[in-house]
């Protein structure tokens, strides 16, 4: 036969073997198979599960929620500001969910715990803007090692199922760089409800106007109900909040302004851990008006993910590392929690159709 | 170290065939560094890449379809007459999986993101229809199912790899050479 197969010599099959070993061997290095102790989205995971986060079909982080739905008006002066379509049309269709900040989707509500809100406004051009804003007035983070940091920190004590406060406060005492971002948040006066509480973006966002001038900005949905502080504004009940929230909604719309705090020369726009100029001029873009309450296990709010870099035109993410780490970290818990069998949220659609505050086993 | 030419006479492939070929490979490798990056790693610029991903996913769907036509449009030249029959049916099961997993990955890429309500976005700023309405638990099997094609392609590649180099250095019979054009 012509060619028979030749028997190769030693250095002949370690050229045949070795190329596709070699790209093997990288492209397993580079998926960190060799390194486990990388900061990778399932190690954020990991970090979750210790601070609480029981799986079950629920997000990650802001576990505890409920959805609203209404619409957005935008101003001129938003226009002038952003291209995006959201601010040329009119009475957009908005899709909110608040929520309670910690892993834990049972969490009684309480006068201490961080608040949020998240939303979807979409222009009928198909234009898509989230938003996933929280009550704290500056990130307690600065980058991605921090927030690796922060919530490895955030892991529980199995015999006080919270936190270990030496390890906390070491979080803060090895990074001199938050001291403004602790003391703003210690600062920080809660306010009694949902309904009369302001949430910002803390990270920045880039703005574009019709002839393409770029504009650093940093969100706030500021409350048009008047501030009531929370001190002694608990109740018996573990949905307290959340109850009060639709009894609102029941009777009337709430409305939050969507305000954009214009960076000046100088202001960090990638450090969400700092401050900004107090005298920054704010425009307000639009305002939310929100009617109507839906448990998370009634409304698409509940499976969606509000990843705050899904962004329409003219308006951008900022080079803020903070931003395309939660985008990342947001998809694995989205993919992870959508492919889960989901337990019932604790906001059911009953407390939402009957909003009666009681003295119920949740409430502490 | 330099190995003696090829000594087959396997007819090349047609020009084209070989240029998709070497565009799709070195574009696939950059695809599959770029993804394991993404999924992996929290550190490296995911805005960036993940833009990356999904602009020479769309590519690559593109190629792989023009690539399909010129199979069956322009001859393909046999396997040698002396290669084992199962050998041969080897190299041409492969081949098939090769451009099932070649088609499935952006296919799936583009239904996960649309199962998952994300807009898909190119560089540049081009948007990419959806390919079905908002269906979460789709969006999460799909993700999984994402990540098992580009680990089965990554095997596919790596036994493509090793096939070729045995045809080239160790059987000599030309097979090798006829995609690098001699
Ligand atoms: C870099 C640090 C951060 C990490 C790793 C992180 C992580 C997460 C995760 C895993 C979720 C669940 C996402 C889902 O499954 O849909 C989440 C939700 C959320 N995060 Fe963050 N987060 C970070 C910073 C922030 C910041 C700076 C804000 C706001 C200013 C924020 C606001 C929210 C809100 C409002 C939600 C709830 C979203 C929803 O309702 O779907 N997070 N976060
Ligand atoms: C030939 C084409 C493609 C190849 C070879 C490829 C390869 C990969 C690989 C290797 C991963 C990492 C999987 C893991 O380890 O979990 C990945 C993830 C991913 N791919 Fe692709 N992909 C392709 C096309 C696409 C397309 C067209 C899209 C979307 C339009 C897409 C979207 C994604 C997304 C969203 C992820 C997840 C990233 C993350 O987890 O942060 N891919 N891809």
């Amino acid at each position: 036969m012509a060619h028979s197969p030749r028997k190769g010599s030693p250095a002949r099959w370690a050229a045949v073997i070795l190329p596709p070993l070699c790209l093997g061997g990288l492209l397993a290095w580079t998926a960190d198979i060799f390194s486990p102790a990388a900061i990778s989205p399932s190690h954020f995971m990991q970090r979750f599960h210790n601070a609480g986060a029981p799986g079950d079909g629920f997000r990650r982080a802001h576990a505890k929620g409920m959805c609203t739905t209404g619409w957005f008006d935008p101003s001129p002066e938003g226009r002038a500001l952003s291209r995006s379509g959201i601010f040329r049309g009119e009475h957009l269709p908005v899709m909110g969910r608040f929520s309670l900040a910690p892993p834990l989707p049972y969490l009684p509500d309480n006068p201490a715990v961080a608040r949020s809100l998240s939303m979807q406004i979409r222009s009928p051009s198909g234009d898509d803007w989230r938003l996933a804003l929280v009550d704290a007035p500056l990130q307690s983070m600065r980058d991605i090692a921090d927030a690796y940091a922060f919530f490895g920190a955030a892991k529980l004590d199995p015999a006080t199922h919270r936190p270990d406060p030496v390890a906390v406060q070491a979080y803060a005492a090895q990074r001199p760089w938050l001291k403004t971002a602790f003391a703003q948040a210690k600062a920080h006066k809660q306010t009694s409800d949902l309904t009369n509480d302001t949430y910002n973006s803390l990270d920045s966002f880039i703005l574009t106007d019709e002839a393409g001038k770029k504009t650093a900005v940093r969100w706030a949905a500021v409350a048009q109900e008047p501030f009531s502080p929370a001190d002694g504004s608990g109740a018996n009940d573990g949905n307290y909040l959340f109850k009060r929230l639709v009894q609102t909604l029941d009777q009337r719309p709430l409305r939050w302004d969507i305000v954009a705090t214009v960076a000046r020369k100088g202001d960090p726009v990638n450090d969400s851990s700092q401050p900004w100029d107090n005298a920054d001029q704010k425009v307000t873009v639009g305002t939310v008006t929100f009617t109507k309450a839906y448990s998370e296990d009634e409304s698409p709010c509940g499976p969606m993910v509000f990843d705050p870099t899904i962004l329409p035109d003219g308006i951008s993410a900022s080079d803020d590392p903070l931003l395309a780490l939660r985008s990342s970290v947001y998809m694995r818990s989205y993919a992870t929690r959508s492919a889960e069998h989901k337990a019932p949220s604790m906001v059911t659609p009953g407390d939402v159709a009957s909003p009666t505050l009681t003295q119920d086993e949740k409430g502490q | 170290m330099s190995f003696p030419q090829n000594t087959g006479h396997a007819t090349p492939f047609p020009r084209l065939s070989i240029l998709l070929h070497w565009v799709m490979a070195v574009l696939i490798i950059v695809m599959l560094f770029v993804g394991l990056v993404m999924a992996h790693d929290s550190t490296i610029h995911y805005a960036g890449l993940f833009t990356l991903h999904r602009t020479v996913g769309f590519l690559l769907l593109l190629l792989v379809v023009i690539r399909l036509v010129n199979r069956f449009a322009n001859h393909t030249p046999a396997l040698p007459m002396d290669m084992p029959g199962p050998m041969k049916l080897a190299a041409h099961f492969s081949h098939i999986l090769l451009y099932g997993f070649m088609i499935a990955l952006p296919l799936v890429g583009w239904a996960m993101l649309s199962a998952g309500g994300y807009p898909i976005t190119l560089w540049g700023g081009c948007h990419i229809p959806p390919l079905m309405g908002f269906h979460p638990h789709l969006w999460g099997v799909l993700r999984c199912l994402h990540s098992l094609l580009a680990y089965g392609l990554i095997l596919l590649i790596l036994a493509h790899i090793g096939a070729a180099l045995l045809h080239g250095i160790i059987r000599r019979d030309g097979v090798m050479g006829s995609m690098l054009g001699r």
